[in-house]
């Protein structure tokens, strides 16, 4: 396993998936739907798809001495590295804002979503969409990604639109704060996300597994 | 003799193709060609043997071992190249290697070294600045690196001049004198004349045969027709072909007598791609 995330790492991986890391630091813009920057990290992971279909990586990985079930394995891992990479940069960004940042004036009048323990919580909701709607599409042929790409946007502007409004409805309003009480709810919120993307990644590759030992190449 | 590959009644089923009971050997050291024309399903039954498809049923064995339950172990001991088929063509050989040489047990970094050097392959070039002959020389490369045992080549040959195929006709004479076995599918049946041990032929998605190659040439013999053919003629022929001299028929060598009584003229040994072709093209 070891081995192939290496492969993954990389000869798999296009550049420009490590070059949208960087989209975390959209977290800094403000008066800008910063959920927007998760969606572009989980574009940079879609270009090592195209990249991977395009070199032709399923017949090379499936010659090796490996277990066809290991390789999709392997891929979701380095999903999830990339991910969780994408996740520091954001939270990083995300406690200078509520820390040396907190009293800037343009963060302080700020109109749209604050970077905030929430902020991380939808965060990694528009990942967990990545890994089931894109990545559980793309397995049922481990050939087109079209369609399962179009659906993960779809839905993710969803949840960026969710992000957006749902802190101006009444009795929400903890989601948008960046103090005080509202700040624990939001940290069991956090939590509680983390665990759904854990156990539906989880459950995700199980049935992408299963999608590819039973593809023929 | 020792088998390395033993394939029994394998069956794969498409809308519109079926590989039908295909069962076959290769034995230690020995050079198979495996001949048919395009689409009688020589892929499919290399692929099915790589577990890249999945058979309906039958049963492969390499080694003595079941395929389905040692994947992982056989491919250390094997190596697959395909002519015209890349990947990673944009990477730099060095990177590749870099990368394969860990998934492999008893990877030789100096048996590397001696192919890449052999084959005039220079590290520092990508796969898609080599020639279609180079890229299979790099698979085999690969393939010879981890000291595996048995090639499976499929069409390694198509799509290069008369001097590459020559040359990697003598690659492969070598490797099986060194005690490497070699399956390699091809549909230029000249190839096979100059190195192959054995012959399977394939077509419709079933084996017609399985033998060695002098058995499977030595069945059949050529003549020449002479006018139209008569009904006893048509009847002893296993195929007829029309060239510029005339009719050519393939009958069985076992029938030259009633077919020299039919008046079947110029009896003379045939040659593998002679009988492919009668086989295929059937009775005009």
């Amino acid at each position: 396993m070891r081995r192939l995330i290496q492969k993954e790492l990389t000869l798999t991986a296009a550049p420009l998936t490590y070059v949208f890391l960087a989209f975390g630091g959209m977290t800094l813009i403000p008066g800008y739907p910063i959920l927007v920057g998760g969606f572009f990290i989980c574009l940079g992971i879609f270009y090592t798809f195209q990249f991977a279909r395009e070199y032709n990586d399923a017949l090379y990985t499936a010659l090796l001495p490996v277990r066809k079930k290991d390789v999709v394995k392997a891929r979701y891992l380095f999903v999830v590295c990339i991910q969780a990479a994408g996740v520091f940069i954001c939270g990083l960004f995300t406690v200078l804002r509520m820390t040396a940042l907190r009293n800037v004036a343009v963060y302080r009048a700020n109109p749209l979503m604050n970077a905030n323990p929430a902020f991380l919580a939808y965060l990694l909701v528009i990942m967990l969409l990545f890994n089931t709607i894109f990545l559980g599409g793309f397995y049922k042929t481990a050939y087109y990604y079209g369609k399962p790409f179009i659906l993960f946007c779809v839905a993710a502007f969803i949840v960026v639109g969710l992000g957006e409004t749902l802190y101006h409805i009444p009795g929400l309003a903890w989601l948008g704060t960046c103090e005080g009480a509202g700040l624990a709810r939001q940290a069991v919120l956090l939590l509680a996300a983390a665990m759904v993307y854990a156990a539906g990644t989880l459950l995700s590759m199980k049935r992408s597994e299963q999608c590819f030992d039973k593809l023929d190449l | 003799m020792e088998q390395i590959l033993c394939i029994s009644d394998l069956c794969k089923r498409y809308p519109s193709f079926e590989l039908r009971n295909v069962s076959f050997s290769v034995e230690k050291g020995s050079i198979m060609g495996f001949i048919g024309r395009n689409g009688a399903g020589k892929t499919t039954t290399l692929k099915s043997i790589m577990n890249l498809v999945h058979p309906h049923s039958g049963m492969i064995r390499f080694f003595g071992m079941k395929l389905a339950d040692n994947e992982q172990e056989i491919k250390q001991r094997i190596g697959y190249a395909a002519g015209g088929i890349n990947y990673y063509h944009r990477r730099r050989i060095s990177e590749i290697i870099r990368v394969t040489r860990t998934f492999y047990s008893n990877w030789d970094d100096g048996a590397c070294r001696h192919y890449l050097d052999s084959f005039s392959l220079e590290p520092e070039k990508r796969l898609a600045e080599l020639s279609e002959g180079m890229k299979v020389k790099f698979n085999l490369t690969l393939a010879l690196s981890h000291h595996a045992e048995f090639l499976i080549l499929d069409e390694p040959t198509s799509g290069l001049d008369p001097v590459s195929r020559e040359e990697l006709l003598e690659v492969f004479l070598d490797l099986a004198s060194q005690g490497v076995s070699i399956l390699f599918s091809t549909h230029i049946t000249s190839d096979l004349e100059k190195c192959a041990d054995a012959i399977t032929y394939m077509r419709k998605g079933e084996i017609i045969a399985s033998r060695r190659r002098e058995d499977f040439t030595e069945r059949y013999r050529l003549a020449a027709v002479s006018g139209e053919l008569t009904p006893v003629q048509r009847g002893l022929a296993q195929g007829i072909r029309r060239s510029r001299e005339g009719q050519t028929a393939l009958i069985l060598r076992e029938q030259e007598d009633k077919a020299r009584q039919a008046g079947l003229t110029d009896i003379t040994a045939a040659d593998l791609e002679t009988i492919m072709v009668h086989l295929e093209g059937g009775t005009l």
